[in-house]
């Protein structure tokens, strides 16, 4: 029965959980999912996925990462893990449906509104990021939450590496003028691995 | 370093998820998809293997193993015979001879040995 058993594995760190997760201890994934489910959720709203879409690609991403659980060798965390599986099948997702390229190629709007002057906006990331246009969104998303090198980010989105670095610039830029203090100062991106 | 601070904060930020209220809940919908997906995959490799183990002992009757089982079994004790006569402590050969049920039993291990060789192979996949 789904959902019986947490107490066994509620203890355990994720490292272990996945040991038992790739002899195909179903239940121990589970548990993994519940731990991190809402982080991969989160991640895939800001990356701009409706609630449901996001939900579904969410499932998928924690379905890859089962039948795929014995390649992960703890170099990171498994949420950092899912996380990236979950940006690429997003990804993915938009390239099939053709919407990726419209997407990228949306020119960045200019937020009329005072970010000074939206106090909620300040400690709200979520607030901030829908400042961004979407292409910048998906770019400091997809370094900053899925945890990709700009290269990486670049090959991805199948952009060049350049815009990738420029979209993230900017983004970092808006999203400091309306989340830290010091405003005005010019960001450079140090994941510039690429 | 007002950059990296800022990235770092950043990072922190996307990693400070709050918990959703239907975490459980979709725990739960993914346990019931690997659930599923595992009974599937099991009906699978059985079927599978009593398939390769019907197909495997249907190949074995069609090329007249019963009959190939005979002359190897006279044409052993002929040759048990022959070499008594040189080697009277050939006794291994008389079991040989003594029937085709050794012949048999290889049999019937190949076709177990390719039914658990189909299985493995599409619980690998």
């Amino acid at each position: 029965m789904p959902g019986s058993g947490h107490a066994r594995y509620a203890s355990l760190h994720d490292v272990e959980l996945c040991a038992h997760a790739a002899t195909g201890e179903r239940r121990a994934f589970g548990e993994l999912v519940r731990r991190h489910g809402s982080a991969v959720r989160g991640l895939l709203r800001r990356m701009g996925a409706q609630g449901a879409e996001a939900d579904d690609v969410a499932q998928d991403a924690f379905l890859t990462a089962f039948e795929r659980i014995a390649e992960f060798r703890g170099d990171g965390t498994f949420a950092g893990w899912v996380k990236r599986i979950a940006a690429r099948l997003y990804l993915r997702r938009l390239q099939k449906e053709r919407r990726l390229g419209a997407l990228t190629a949306e020119p960045a709007f200019e937020d009329a509104e005072d970010p000074h002057d939206d106090a909620e906006a300040r400690i709200d990331l979520d607030g901030a990021l829908n400042a961004l246009a979407p292409a910048e969104k998906l770019c400091v998303a997809l370094c900053f939450g899925a945890g990709l090198s700009h290269s990486d980010a670049a090959e991805a989105l199948n952009l060049p590496l350049g815009t990738v670095k420029s979209h993230v610039k900017r983004g970092l830029e808006k999203l400091r003028a309306r989340l830290g203090p010091g405003n005005g100062a010019v960001l450079e991106g140090r994941r510039g691995n690429g | 370093m007002v950059e990296v601070e800022f990235e770092r904060r950043l990072e922190r930020l996307f990693a400070e998820s709050g918990e959703y209220g239907d975490a459980n809940a979709f725990a739960e919908r993914i346990e019931r998809r690997l659930d599923a997906g595992w009974t599937a995959r099991r009906w699978l490799i059985g079927s599978a293997g009593v398939v390769g183990g019907v197909i495997g002992a249907s190949q074995l009757m069609l090329t007249n193993v019963v009959e190939r089982v005979e002359t190897a079994g006279d044409s052993a004790r002929l040759l048990s015979s022959g070499l008594t006569h040189m080697a009277p402590r050939a006794d291994w050969l008389e079991a040989v001879a003594g029937g085709g049920s050794v012949v048999w039993i290889a049999a019937a291990l190949a076709v177990v040995m390719m039914g658990f060789v189909l299985s493995r192979l599409i619980g690998e996949i």
